[in-house]
């Protein structure tokens, strides 16, 4: 499937996940096209991982109906899979192998041939050429970031799914990151971002959608959600500044209640 | 027009003995460990080879190290993996589950052979135990069958238990109760109820066999018998241990 800009590349459409008697995901639908950096924001325990979970195929859906660059993730897994690209919340990697026995083996995984001089570049791409023998463990936050997103990266999917990926790491290398996903997006990748900095969505999504309780309660531009909802009492109460925030929306639609 | 590539079973199959590999080799401390306390149990027990026997020695000494490989070994590493989300990680690649698995086994029947190999070696040079082609053939043989019931009673382990640390716990108790019960047991140093006990136990059998196996010309219909119990025991904690292993520990 060749991608241009518009092209779906992630679809899903009435999905429901329940963990026995608890409803995690109920009837959410979202898609993600080719060149689109897409947030799925939500407080803790609002059913955004386990709604990734189900698009990377790690957990069985009840119900509902998702394709990753136009393959069932139920009936093409493997195809599916080969499409999608993902950076995991709690990613990690073998601590006893090094940068490059990490990327030899994703790459052979996923059935990319890894010479050494395209080591090299992989590495010399993420400023990490100096750290090929280091082990995974010895790596700074940021530079385990740039090895995660360049493994989800290393088979050039049309669809990555990048979860909080800026968690824990300095204003930098976030705008580091940043600049990386805007370059995806720019190579036509799309991108499902989750995160719990309102100030990252507003920075780099073009469309975001609010997920609580398992449902979706909001879905369109950052831009176009605060205009929306910019004269909501609720927004309005939690607004600090006086200006309206992406954050003042978030919050104004999910409540005030910390979630554990 | 793009099209999608799979990657073929033998070059994911490759990719993943190559970092399991290692990954087992940067833990070498661990495998010398393993490999530590049978050859320790076989410098101690000069003495006694005669009194008890050369295949004796060197089944007992087998049995421990097995027990190590399977409850030590695999079971901790697989509830590490497991907890820092490796097995995720790999599980969203194009790939099938059972190659993820099969790689890690394949690693530990390598640790079998090697631990097998170190106890006839080391049984030859120090206690000048030497057997038949036979029995050393024979023998390979049932190490590996005997360390597929301690691989699969560490996987029924890790099944059961999700959290790490105590999957640690658990299987180094379960490591301690073996082989105490069982080498004094076997010494006959606990009675005949608690030695006919554990004849039949995982560690009886699995010692049993080793031992008939090396001199195949003793083997009898008990042999038999603790090979066919031996082959249960590891298809009930195989069977068990993929039931309810999960791939997540959250």
């Amino acid at each position: 499937m060749q991608t241009t800009l518009n092209t779906i590349v992630l679809q899903v459409e009435g999905l429901h996940v329940n963990y026995g008697a608890f409803q995690a995901v109920s009837n959410v639908s979202f898609d993600v096209r080719a060149g689109e950096i897409f947030g799925l924001l939500g407080p803790n325990g609002a059913g955004k991982t386990s709604t990734l979970s189900a698009v990377e195929g790690l957990l069985q859906p009840q119900s509902g109906h998702i394709t990753v660059a136009g393959y069932n993730v139920k009936e093409n897994p493997l195809l599916a899979r080969a499409n999608l690209g993902v950076q995991l919340q709690a990613t990690n990697f073998q601590p006893e192998l090094t940068v490059a026995e990490i990327l030899q083996l994703y790459a052979g995984i996923h059935g990319v041939p890894l010479t050494k001089e395209k080591l090299q570049n992989i590495l010399v791409s993420i400023k990490l050429e100096d750290a090929a023998k280091k082990r995974f463990g010895q790596l700074s936050g940021g530079q385990q970031q740039r090895v995660s997103l360049i493994i989800a990266m290393i088979h050039n999917p049309q669809l990555l799914l990048l979860d909080e990926p800026t968690t824990g790491l300095d204003p930098q290398s976030r705008r580091q990151l940043w600049e990386r996903m805007e370059n995806l997006r720019s190579n036509n990748h799309g991108i499902l971002l989750t995160t719990h900095s309102m100030e990252e969505a507003e920075a780099v999504c073009d469309r975001i959608a609010i997920i609580d309780h398992g449902k979706i309660i909001a879905i369109d531009t950052p831009q176009v959600l605060i205009d929306k909802h910019r004269n909501d009492p609720e927004v309005i109460s939690v607004s600090r500044k006086g200006k309206i925030t992406l954050e003042d929306v978030f919050i104004g639609l999910t409540g005030r209640t910390v979630r554990s | 027009m793009t099209t999608t590539t799979i990657p073929t079973t033998k070059a994911v199959l490759s990719s993943l003995l190559r970092a399991d590999f290692t990954t087992q080799w940067r833990n070498r401390k661990s495998v010398i460990l393993i490999l530590l306390i049978p050859v320790i149990i076989l410098i101690s027990w000069q003495g006694l080879v005669n009194k008890l026997g050369g295949p004796f020695v060197l089944s007992n000494c087998i049995t421990i190290g097995l027990n190590a490989i399977g409850l030590m070994g695999y079971s901790n590493a697989t509830a590490r993996d497991r907890d820092k989300g490796i097995f995720q990680r790999l599980r969203v690649a194009p790939l099938t589950a059972w190659p993820i698995m099969a790689s890690r086994l394949t690693v530990q029947l390598a640790m079998i052979l090697l631990l097998t190999t170190a106890v006839f070696v080391a049984g030859y040079y120090v206690d000048h135990i030497s057997l038949s082609p036979a029995g050393y053939a024979v023998g390979f043989a049932m190490a590996f069958v005997g360390g597929a019931v301690y691989l699969g009673l560490g996987q029924a382990i890790v099944g059961l238990i999700k959290n790490a640390e105590t999957v640690n716990a658990v299987t180094r108790l379960v490591y301690f109760v073996f082989i105490m019960v069982g080498m004094f047991a076997e010494l006959g140093a606990l009675g005949d109820k608690v030695g006919n006990a554990v004849k039949w136990s995982p560690y009886g059998t699995v010692k049993h066999i080793l031992s008939a196996g090396m001199q195949p010309a003793t083997w009898n219909q008990h042999s038999s018998m603790a090979l066919f119990v031996t082959i249960g025991y590891a298809l009930v904690f195989s069977v068990l241990g993929i039931k309810w292993f999960r791939w997540s520990s959250k």
